[in-house]
């Protein structure tokens, strides 16, 4: 849940600052922001014969046709990003040889793709469901792959390992030529992948995660629909995801009693939990709980203090996601202020941190973003026990 | 020029009256406002509180502990060193606390899955940083029993900092960001997590701490002499150093591993005290370095609370934000240093 500070964080400590100087770090990162320009015009782009392609829930991406040529554009790779991206789109077995039409395009994507490296686990349900896994030829950090398809590839050798992210092993993936390399980038453009679009891979920043709502980054699917020429199985896959949520949260909406609900834990005795319209809200909201801190807006994770979440929600009734902790032992161990709490005194705490791949990998990070039909069935399934009763909660378990 | 004895006496008077109200103000603040009858009835025990009992008493003993501790370790290190820049951490005592911290936090991936969360328990994490800062500690001892001139203490004990910073470095490159994420926050320093049993262990290693550098006070000042002077006035200038590092050591390795790496208040807190007082003199500088740093730490606490907002500022920010423009004015007004 609290992946956008987990990102921000892991840029912070790359850029050196172990040493504690947070505060100068974040006037530096101040400054450095405020001076960011957006040079470059989008004009061409807001010229005439545009038809795009609609998206239910995402703002991120979109597909649009500038004249007969397809454009990939994407918005917002990264939280408040100055820069449009756009992709022009050429199918491989074109035999039409159009003149490229002259704009300033990021690169051009030949497709389908065959050979992909993509850099989060939330890339990979999208390959798996478009039955297109086996393009996938590089990873940072194999080990946090779960899913037992891709595992089974990168264990034949299959999918070399890349280091990580931020600093992304560069000579390996020049040596592996992919197609195009899917990235992302916390909140500005990252080095590593910059020198590898300038060695003429193609790099794609997917922002799945700076969506809004569930919905929105389950959507993202369509991205790779497009890479791969399977528009129509992306838009059907979809589909289905959104049906049966809307379906999950009718359900939800009959229930008369709504559960009060709190999330997260602390970090030196400050309590980190989403905030009231962040994506991980809306699900609470879909799966209709009293989460006690819903009425509060924002998109990333709210800091409290220890003794603000204390008085409101000491008589919660459940307790979801308390960070990384595995089992009630655990969270006495870090702090005895979590005893206090009604629901870790009535074992009402589930957490989606013990539901792990054969390497460690939280299932949740790789599959929850694809497939929030699923979380959302979850959350219902344990706050309303008479609802699904055939259903077995997929990420969320019981905390040991 | 000094003062008479009758200015430090109503001086001195003066702070401890300040030390118990800031006491108050800062248990009586913070994000949930509770009433001062309630405060009142919760501490002479007419009343269950929580918050009060468990949260804030705890933290307000843990921040008169650590403030006075590492200014007081701060003291030692400056007189020891004969230089106005050094800290109770120029040992290099909270890098070895960092790596014990960091080996725990940030090696438990490298132990497997399953130990992980386990390893990165409260009581680890303070076992790891004490461990840590006497391995540190005990370097310092061989080098300081081979080696005759102090300065070159001094400066071993900064290259044991950046050894341990680059060990530091090359662990989180291989840690999970969520990993890396923990440590970052042990390093934001914090008071208020400790319970009435921790808080007791704390103060049992401070206690022996401070006996110590009480013990040390004469010598103290013999020291402000020069090391030459000293031995020529009969002082065993290697015994009252060895003693001098260990109280150090004891002081400023407990703060951190308790309440984490907090920054500034051991070189600022002795200056202010200095300048207060206006003298160099242990026998005066010590208590009130004690109740300067407590004071100061307790005020510091309650601003990072910031008190009816339901955030948190990290104490390590607050304390330099809040402390370095009080050293710069006390110096700017007396437009001489007292060292």
């Amino acid at each position: 849940m609290f992946n956008l500070t987990v990102k921000t964080l892991n840029n912070i400590i790359f850029e050196k600052t172990i040493t504690l100087k947070f505060s100068t770090l974040f006037l530096l990162s101040l400054l450095l922001f405020s001076c960011i320009e957006n040079n470059k015009s989008d004009t061409i782009f807001d010229s005439t014969n545009v038809k795009s392609a609609e998206n239910s829930y995402a703002t991120g991406f979109s597909l649009n046709n500038y004249d007969g040529w397809d454009v990939l554009e994407i918005y917002s790779p990264w939280p408040n990003s100055q820069k449009n991206y756009h992709y022009l789109i050429k199918h491989k077995f074109d035999t039409i040889n159009k003149l490229l039409p002259v704009f300033d395009y990021d690169g051009i994507i030949e497709i389908p793709v065959e050979k992909i490296i993509v850099t989060s686990t939330t890339h990979i349900p999208a390959l798996e469901l478009l039955g297109t896994e086996n393009t996938l030829i590089g990873f940072p950090g194999t080990q946090y792959v779960s899913s037992e398809k891709t595992r089974l590839r990168i264990d034949n050798g299959e999918v070399r390992e890349l280091g990580n992210n931020e600093t992304i092993n560069t000579e390996i993936v020049l040596d592996l030529k992919p197609d195009i390399l899917v990235g992302y980038g916390i909140g500005n453009q990252n080095k590593a992948l910059e020198t590898i679009n300038n060695s003429g891979t193609s790099v794609l920043y997917n922002g799945d995660w700076v969506e809004a709502s569930p919905l929105g980054k389950a959507e993202w699917i369509k991205f790779f629909g497009i890479l791969y020429d399977k528009k129509k199985e992306a838009d059907s896959i979809f589909d289905i995801i959104e049906t049966n949520y809307m379906a999950a949260k009718t359900l939800a909406q009959n229930v008369k009693k709504r559960p009060k609900v709190l999330c997260g834990a602390m970090h030196n005795n400050v309590w980190y939990l989403p905030q009231g319209t962040s994506p991980e809200a809306q699900i609470l909201k879909d799966a209709n709980v009293n989460y006690l801190w819903g009425d509060t807006k924002g998109k990333g994770s709210l800091a409290l203090n220890f003794e603000s979440i204390f008085e409101k929600a000491q008589n919660a009734s459940l307790w979801f996601s308390p960070s990384y902790y595995n089992s009630y032992e655990e969270l006495m161990l870090a702090s005895t202020h979590y005893s206090q709490f009604n629901a870790f005194k009535n074992k009402s705490i589930y957490s989606f941190a013990n539901t792990k791949g054969a390497t460690g990998g939280v299932l949740y990070y790789e599959l929850g973003t694809a497939r929030p039909d699923l979380v959302l069935k979850d959350i219902i399934k344990i706050s309303h026990p008479t609802l699904l009763q055939e259903y077995n909660t997929y990420f969320f378990k019981p905390l040991q | 020029m000094l003062y008479k004895k009758s200015t430090y006496k109503s001086i001195t008077i003066l702070l401890i009256v300040l030390l118990c109200v800031s006491f108050f103000v800062n248990i009586g603040l913070g994000s949930v406002s509770i009433s001062l009858k309630e405060i009142f009835l919760t501490i002479i025990g007419h009343q269950e509180n929580y918050i009060i009992q468990h949260y804030r008493l705890p933290k307000a003993f843990t921040a008169v502990l650590a403030g006075s501790g590492l200014g007081i370790s701060g003291l030692l290190m400056q007189t020891l060193f004969r230089n106005p820049l050094a800290g109770p951490f120029v040992l290099g005592i909270s890098s070895g606390a960092s790596l014990g911290v960091a080996i725990v936090i940030l090696g438990s991936s490298l132990m497997g899955g399953f130990l992980a969360t386990v390893f990165i328990s409260k009581w680890s994490i303070v076992i790891a940083a004490s461990l840590g800062s006497f391995i540190v500690l005990l370097a310092v001892m061989i080098v300081a029993a081979k080696i005759r001139d102090t300065m070159a203490i001094l400066i071993i004990g900064l290259m044991f900092g950046s050894i341990t910073a680059a060990l530091v470095s090359v662990l989180s490159y291989f840690s999970s960001a969520e990993l890396i994420q923990q440590y970052v926050f042990w390093g934001f320093g914090n008071l208020g997590n400790l319970t009435w049993y921790e808080v007791v262990i704390f103060f049992s290693i401070y206690a022996v701490g401070i006996v110590l550098s009480m013990m040390s006070m004469k010598n103290l000042n013999t020291l402000l002499l020069g090391e030459n002077y000293a031995k020529s006035l009969g002082l065993n200038v290697k015994k009252s150093r060895f003693i001098i590092i260990i109280a150090t050591c004891l002081l400023a390795g407990s703060v951190t591993a308790f309440a984490g790496p907090i920054a500034f208040i051991g070189l600022a807190v002795p200056h202010i005290a200095r300048q207060i007082f206006n003298t160099s003199n242990h026998k005066i500088l010590l208590p009130s370095v004690f109740i300067i740093g407590s004071i100061v730490m307790l005020i510091c606490d309650s601003i990072s609370q910031l008190p009816s907002s339901d955030y948190t500022l990290p104490i390590n920010a607050i304390t330099s934000l809040f402390g370095a423009p009080v050293v710069i004015w006390l110096l700017l007004r007396k437009r001489k240093m007292v060292f």
